[in-house]
């Protein structure tokens, strides 16, 4: 039997959640749908109502489906989101709050978590209708503190009292940075991309210039508008938890720095006014932002965008995956290594 | 009606017909992709021939180039190696064999040597992307 189609997908679901909630009664699932996010998991939004203690109950619950085709192959982990969100459920950080993760794939076709649906939006930043949001949030003003002050929250939590050290703490000195590549190079060999010599370089001019780094801190490794929920201008959760490690905050700052998150804007993550964002995020962190090592991990966010992008094309290419957007990433492969060349001064 | 023509064709219903009638969220993001996917794969098809010919040029004209900055004897084999079997298999994987060859051998090189032929390296692979990105982007 198919569990791709919602309408095989929702009694499954209801029989699921019917065995971890003894006490409630008349489960129903209702306006489920998937929605077209993540690139790594299937996401499904819909409603729960149940009637518990006699009385009606309704939850809005998203649930995200490892179909086996991850775009980060090997390196994708939903039973790793589950644990990192139930640490940081304890944390100042606002997260969704995760209640259960299953790894029998008889139930759904394969792993999955069920998490609170946190009320908000998520424009998407690429698209008119979201550029036009994140503008006007941008003059009110609210918001970009908040994306500042959430950054700083992640940044300065304390991680070993969260219990995220199963993270794994890299190495001294230029251990993360060279961690990082490792982990990169091994997806672009799972990709099977063909030999691309400005990959070869890039990769040679980053081994060879890896920085230290001054702090070790909880990193998101995608801390841009888009993954972040957005209610009543301020940020209500911190979403995909697929990239986070321990490291170098200064990854994140140099993300948020970038101008890939960014589209006809001077606005950082096309929100925040970028004088503000070094003021309240040194405030807030009591570290100094080095833009130096920010412009080094804006070169190796290039190679990992080029890995992204070989893998997509490839799970595609190689039949594991039907869905059309990562057919689309070939195109995207050489737009990152031409940005990658300029960086590199050519 | 080309090819490359037909596919833009098709591409053009998919954005302008297809996608707009469809009502779920993912089948309608499917379509647009479709689109996409068939404009650049008909751009690809229009530009074929004449990138093929400007990339074999290229690499004839680096392998000369390299050849000339490498012929003394303090040339460290290994770069020497790597520069040969690109002469001989004149394809991507051997350029990145030579890359990895000049960033490996870039303390017995000197900085200005490893400069001087990674630069050269470079003027090919900008042209290289250049090419690329006219279908890409």
């Amino acid at each position: 039997m198919s569990v791709d189609r919602t309408e095989d997908l929702s009694p499954r679901i209801r029989d699921y959640l019917a065995s971890r909630m003894p006490h409630a009664r008349e489960l129903a699932v209702g306006q489920i749908e998937r929605i077209a996010v993540g690139w790594s998991h299937e996401t499904w939004l819909f409603d729960l109502t149940w009637r518990e203690g006699g009385e009606p109950r309704r939850q809005g619950l998203c649930l995200r489906r490892d179909p086996g085709n991850a775009l980060l192959r090997h390196l994708s982990d939903l039973e790793m989101q589950y644990r990192v969100l139930v640490c940081l459920d304890s944390t100042p950080l606002p997260t969704p709050r995760p209640y259960w993760f299953e790894r029998d794939t008889v139930i759904l076709g394969a792993p999955f978590l069920v998490m609170e649906r946190v009320p908000g939006v998520c424009p998407s930043p690429w698209g008119r209708e979201g550029r036009a949001f994140y503008a006007a949030a941008a003059a009110r003003g609210k918001l970009p503190a908040s994306f500042t002050a959430t950054l700083a929250t992640l940044h300065t939590l304390d991680w070993r009292a969260a219990g995220l050290d199963f993270l794994g703490v890299p190495a001294a000195g230029a251990g993360f940075a060279r961690r990082e590549i490792a982990k990169w190079r091994e997806l672009i060999a799972a990709s099977e991309h063909p030999p691309e010599p400005i990959l070869t370089d890039l990769i040679g001019w980053l081994e060879a210039n890896a920085p230290s780094r001054a702090r070790t801190t909880l990193v998101h490794g995608a801390y841009r508008t888009g993954n972040l929920l957005i209610h009543e201008d301020r940020i209500s959760a911190v979403l995909d938890w697929e990239l986070e490690v321990l490291g170098d905050p200064m990854y994140d700052v140099a993300y948020v720095l970038s101008d890939l998150n960014r589209e006809g804007t001077p606005l950082l993550s096309n929100l925040v006014e970028r004088d503000a964002f070094f003021l309240d995020y040194e405030a807030a962190t009591g570290f100094t932002i080095d833009e130096e090592v920010c412009r080094y991990y804006n070169v190796l966010y290039a190679m990992r965008s080029a890995a992204f992008w070989m893998s997509a094309s490839g799970l595609y290419a190689t039949g594991q995956s039907d869905d059309l957007r990562l057919a689309r990433t070939a195109w995207s492969v050489p737009v990152v290594l031409e940005r990658a060349a300029r960086d590199l001064g050519y | 009606m080309t090819d490359a023509d037909l596919l833009q064709r098709i591409a053009r219903m998919l954005r302008q017909d297809i996608g707009p009638a469809v009502g779920a969220e993912y089948p309608r993001t499917q379509a647009f992709m479709a689109a996409v996917v068939l404009e650049k794969v008909g751009r690809h098809l229009g530009l074929a021939s004449e990138h093929a010919a400007a990339e074999a040029a290229d690499l004839t004209a680096l392998l000369v180039d390299l050849g000339r900055l490498l012929e003394d004897e303090n040339a460290p084999a290994p770069v020497c190696a790597a520069l040969d079997s690109l002469a001989r298999m004149r394809d991507s994987a051997g350029l990145c064999r030579l890359i990895e060859a000049l960033y490996a051998a870039r303390a017995a090189l000197g900085e200005a040597r490893f400069g001087d032929l990674l630069g050269r390296v470079r003027q090919t692979l900008r042209r290289s992307i250049d090419r690329r990105m006219a279908v890409a982007g």
